[in-house]
C-alpha cells in the first residue's frame, strides 16, 4: 500500500518572486561559469553575481552572516542623507569596527605609527561631497554603502578581517568602499567611512556544490586558483566526508525530482535534510528526509541506528512540526566494486527507497473509517 | 469470537483470557475455577501468543476492533489477485460507501441554501462601499423597506445582531448622501503628511486646519525630527505584484546596456546576428577542466533544455518499490504478521465466513527491541498484500502504532 502524497502547505505571505528552479538558462547558448572557492574545506562563492544566481534560481547554499539568504548588511536601519542612502550605526558599534581594523592591519605586520596613521584616517569625518565623487566614479546607481543582494558598489572585494578562513590574496590596503552614518549623539548623525567593509559570501554545502558542478555543468570549484576536475572533487569529497556518495545520491534524486533539499535540518529537526516544494520562501518544508544506507540484502550498516525510543521522539517532532518522516534508503548493489565509487558513474547503480514511517492512532480512527 | 470444530466451540487462548478480564467468562480446569494469574501463565506461552502479543489483542479489542489471527494461506495468491475475482466483502463496502453519499447529499442541500442569502447581502453591500468611499459610522437608523430574502425581514423590529450590518447598507444612496454631508469631511481633499517620504520635509508640521478640529482645540506646531528619525527608511522588497508593475529591467539586464545596439536592429534577422556577434566577442572562460575530463557533467550548459527534460537527464538515481526484491528474502521467525483487524461496522453484521477486506495487519514487536530494517518491511509488506501493515511496539502495557508504507515522491517542475 503506498502511502497518499499530501500537498505541501503554502507559506502565508510570499514577498518573493520565483526566478528559476536551477541556475541553468534555458535559452542561451553560452557556458557561463560560476566560480567557487574550496577554503578550508568549506565551499564559499565570492562573486556577487554568482552568489545572487546561484540562491536566486534553487536555492542553493546559505549566507555566512545570514539565516538563509545572504542579506546581510552593516546594519538594519538606513536613512537618507542629502540624497544617499546610508546605514545607520551607534556609535558603539563604530568604535568596534575601528578596532577590527586596527587589529587586522597590526595581524598584518604593519608597526603602531602606520597603523594609528591610517586609523586617524579612517575616522576622518566625510564630506558628503567625496561620497558622491567616489560613489559615481563606480556605478550609477546611487546607493552609499550597500551588498550583492542590498546592491554594493562593484569594485568591493575587501575581505573582512574576523573570519577565520582567510583569502589567498590579502595584499590589500583596508581602504572601505562603503560609508555609513554614525549616531554620536542624540540626533546627531555624521558621515563615516566604513573601516572594515564586510562582504558576506554564500556557503553551499558538498552535496549542493557537486550537483551544480556534475549535474548541471554551470559551476566550477577552485583549490588555490586552480580548477578542480569532477574526479578531484569527488575524491576530495569522499575524503572529507567517508559517507558522501550516500548523502550525495540522495540529495542528486530529490533534486531531479525537482524538489529543493536543504540541509541544517539537522540541528533544528535531528534529520538529514528538508524538503521544500520550489523553495523555502515558497512553501513550508514537508519532508523530513533521514538518509540510510542499505546494502544488497537490505539490511542496513549500523552507522545510525535507530531504536523505538528515538524514532519514537523523531517522530513526535517532526508530526509537532506539521512534516512527514520520510526515510531515503539508498542500495548499493553486491557487486559496487571499489573502483567504481571511486568514479561518480557509479551513481547509475544505485537505487532510493523511499519509506514514510507515521503513527497510527488506533482509537480516533475509529470513528472515521479511512484509510490507514 | 472463537471457532467451531467438530460439533464443539471452541476459544482461541488469548480471547479466553480477554473475555476472563472482562469478567464474561470463566474457566474450569478439572472442576476448578482458574484464576487469572493461572490464565496468564497457562494461556501465554511461547507456542500461543506471547505476552505482548496479547497486550496489543487486547488493546484493540477494547477499542471496538474485530481481532484475528493471522492466516497466511488465507491471502489470495497473486494469481487471484491478477484474476481480480470479486471479494466477498464487496457488497459491505458499497454500504459503506452508499451511507457516505447519503451524508453528502443531506449536507449540502442547506448548506446552498444558506449561502443563497450571504452572497446577495454581500454582493449589495460591495456595490454600495464602491460608490461610497466614505467610511462613514453605521448608525442604527431604523432601515426603510427592504426586499430582503432572509427570512428576518421584520424591518421596523429590531433585526438579528447578525444582520444589523447588513440592513443598514441596503438602505438607498439618498440615506447615504444624508449621512455624508451630515459629517462634512471629503477625505479625498484631507491630505495626510507623508513622514516617511524621501524629500526633505522641514522637522515640523503645521498646524492643520481648525475646520477640521473638534471644538475649540488649537493645535500647535509639531515637532517631527525624533520620529522621522526613527523611521527606517531600507528598501524593504515590494510584493511581486507591486515589483512586477514597476520597472523591473533585471530581467532583460544585459539588453538595457546595449540598448542603442539593440534598438538599431530593425528585424529579428538582425537581432539573431547581434547575439551572435556578442557570442563570439565575448571570451567565456571555457572549462576544459569540467569538459575534456574522462567524466563530464551530465548536462551542457550551452545546450539548453527546458526544465523538466533536464531533470531527466540528470535522473541517474532510480527508486526502487518495496515489492522489489522481496520474493528472494527469507521470513524471519522474530518478525511475523500476528493479527488481522478489521473495522468495526455496527451497521451489517460481521459474518466469520464471509469476513470483509482487512482493515490492517499487526505486527507486533517490544519497545526494547530493534526498529524494523528495510529488509523486515519489504518481507512483511510482500507477506501482505495489499493490506497495510502496522508494527505495534508495547512499552509495558502502553501500545503505540507505527506504520512504514511505501512511497514515491512525485516530480514536480516549474517553468
Amino acid at each position: 500500500m503506498q502511502a497518499e502524497f499530501r500537498a505541501p502547505r503554502r507559506r502565508n505571505r510570499v514577498q518573493e518572486d520565483f526566478e528559476a528552479s536551477l541556475p541553468v538558462s534555458h535559452s542561451s547558448r553560452k557556458r557561463a561559469q560560476l566560480r567557487a572557492e574550496l577554503i578550508n574545506q568549506h565551499v564559499l562563492v565570492c562573486r556577487p553575481e554568482d552568489i545572487q544566481k546561484i540562491y536566486s534560481q534553487g536555492y542553493f547554499g546559505k549566507g555566512i552572516l545570514s539565516k538563509a539568504r545572504p542579506d546581510h548588511s552593516i546594519s538594519d536601519q538606513w536613512e537618507y542623507h542629502e540624497g544617499l542612502l546610508f546605514p545607520v550605526i551607534s556609535s558603539s558599534s563604530y568604535r568596534e569596527l575601528l578596532q577590527w581594523a586596527r587589529a587586522f592591519l597590526s595581524a598584518q605586520g604593519w608597526d603602531n605609527e602606520a597603523i594609528s596613521q591610517m586609523m586617524t584616517n579612517l575616522s576622518r569625518p566625510v564630506q558628503i561631497e567625496d561620497v558622491k565623487k567616489e560613489v559615481d566614479g563606480e556605478c550609477p546607481v546611487v546607493e552609499g554603502g550597500v551588498g550583492p543582494f542590498t546592491k554594493r558598489p562593484r569594485s568591493e572585494v575587501n575581505p573582512k578581517a574576523k573570519r577565520s578562513c582567510s583569502d589567498p590574496d590579502s595584499e590589500h590596503v583596508v581602504s572601505g568602499a562603503g560609508f555609513v552614518l554614525v549616531v554620536f549623539e542624540e540626533e546627531v548623525r555624521e558621515l563615516r567611512r566604513i573601516p572594515v567593509p564586510v562582504t558576506e559570501y554564500l556557503q553551499l554545502s558538498l552535496e549542493e556544490a557537486f550537483f551544480l558542478v556534475y549535474g548541471l555543468g554551470c559551476l566550477s570549484v577552485c583549490l588555490n586558483q586552480e580548477p578542480l576536475s569532477i574526479l578531484q572533487l569527488w575524491k576530495t569529497f569522499r575524503a572529507q566526508r567517508p559517507d558522501f556518495v550516500c548523502s550525495y545520491a540522495a540529495y542528486h534524486y530529490f533534486r531531479c525530482k525537482g524538489w529543493v533539499p536543504k540541509g541544517g535540518g539537522g540541528a533544528k529537526y535531528g534529520v538529514d535534510f528538508m524538503l521544500y516544494r520550489k523553495g523555502p520562501p515558497f512553501y513550508h518544508a514537508s519532508y523530513s528526509v533521514v538518509v540510510q544506507p542499505v546494502n544488497s540484502e537490505y539490511k542496513g550498516t549500523g552507522t545510525r541506528p535507530f531504536t523505538w525510543r528515538s524514532l519514537a521522539a523523531l517522530n513526535r517532532i517532526t508530526t509537532n512540526v506539521s512534516k512527514e518522516l520520510l526515510f531515503c534508503y539508498v542500495v548499493f548493489p553486491a557487486n559496487l566494486s571499489d573502483a567504481e565509487l571511486e568514479s561518480p558513474q557509479c551513481l547509475s547503480r544505485l537505487k532510493v527507497q523511499e519509506v514514510i514511517v507515521s503513527r497510527w492512532i488506533s482509537s480516533r480512527e475509529r470513528a472515521e473509517q479511512d484509510d490507514i | 469470537m472463537g471457532f467451531s470444530a467438530e460439533g464443539k466451540r471452541y476459544l482461541l487462548p488469548e480471547e479466553a483470557l480477554y473475555l476472563m478480564e472482562c469478567g464474561s467468562l470463566q474457566v474450569f480446569y478439572e472442576d476448578l475455577a482458574l484464576s487469572i494469574q493461572d490464565a496468564y501463565e497457562i494461556f501465554l506461552s511461547s507456542e500461543t501468543v506471547s505476552l505482548h502479543q496479547y497486550q496489543v489483542f487486547g488493546h484493540l479489542k477494547r477499542l471496538g476492533y474485530v481481532v484475528h489471527r493471522f492466516d497466511p494461506s488465507s491471502l489470495p495468491s497473486r494469481y487471484a489477485q491478477q484474476l481480480n475475482l470479486p471479494q466477498s466483502g464487496k457488497n459491505a463496502g458499497n454500504q459503506l460507501k452508499r451511507k457516505h453519499d447519503v451524508s453528502l447529499t443531506s449536507t449540502s442541500a442547506p448548506s446552498l441554501s444558506k449561502t443563497l442569502v450571504p452572497t446577495t447581502d454581500t454582493m449589495s453591500a460591495d456595490e454600495h462601499m464602491k460608490d461610497e468611499s466614505v467610511d462613514e459610522s453605521v448608525a442604527m437608523t431604523s432601515s426603510e423597506s427592504t426586499a430582503d430574502e432572509s427570512s428576518t425581514t421584520d424591518s421596523a423590529v429590531m433585526v438579528e445582531p447578525r444582520k444589523w450590518w447588513t440592513s443598514d447598507i441596503i438602505e438607498d444612496k439618498g440615506s447615504n448622501h444624508r449621512n455624508c454631508s451630515r459629517s462634512g469631511w471629503d477625505f479625498s481633499s484631507i491630505l495626510f503628511p507623508d513622514l516617511g517620504s524621501k524629500e526633505n520635509l522641514s522637522g515640523s508640521l503645521a498646524s492643520p486646519d481648525p475646520s477640521l478640529l473638534p471644538g475649540a482645540l488649537a493645535v500647535g506646531v509639531c515637532d517631527v525630527a525624533s520620529w522621522r528619525s526613527k523611521i527606517n527608511q531600507r528598501k524593504v522588497k515590494g510584493s511581486p505584484e507591486h515589483r512586477r508593475r514597476g520597472v523591473d529591467n533585471q530581467r532583460q539586464g544585459w539588453h538595457g546596456k546595449k540598448d542603442e545596439e539593440v534598438q538599431s536592429c530593425k528585424n529579428w534577422t538582425e537581432f539573431n546576428d547581434l547575439m551572435a556577434r556578442h557570442q563570439h566577442r565575448r571570451q567565456d572562460e571555457q572549462a576544459e577542466h569540467l569538459w575534456n575530463r574522462e567524466v563530464t557533467p551530465l548536462h551542457d550548459p550551452s545546450q539548453p533544455l527546458p526544465t523538466r527534460e533536464l531533470l531527466d537527464i540528470c535522473s541517474v538515481i532510480k527508486p526502487t518499490c518495496l515489492l522489489e526484491g522481496a520474493s528472494r528474502l527469507k521470513p524471519a521467525h522474530e518478525w511475523r504478521i500476528s493479527f488481522v483487524v478489521y473495522q468495526p461496522d455496527t451497521a451489517s453484521e460481521f459474518k466469520k465466513s464471509k469476513p470483509r477486506k482487512p482493515y490492517t495487519h499487526v505486527c507486533v514487536c517490544g519497545f526494547d527491541g530493534p526498529v524494523p530494517e528495510l529488509q523486515t518491511v519489504k518481507l512483511l509488506t510482500s507477506q501482505s498484500g495489499d493490506v497495510p501493515v502496522v508494527f505495534a511496539v508495547v512499552d509495558h502495557g502502553d501500545v503505540s502504532f507505527y506504520t512504514m508504507k511505501d512511497f514515491e515522491l512525485p516530480t514536480d517542475v516549474f517553468l
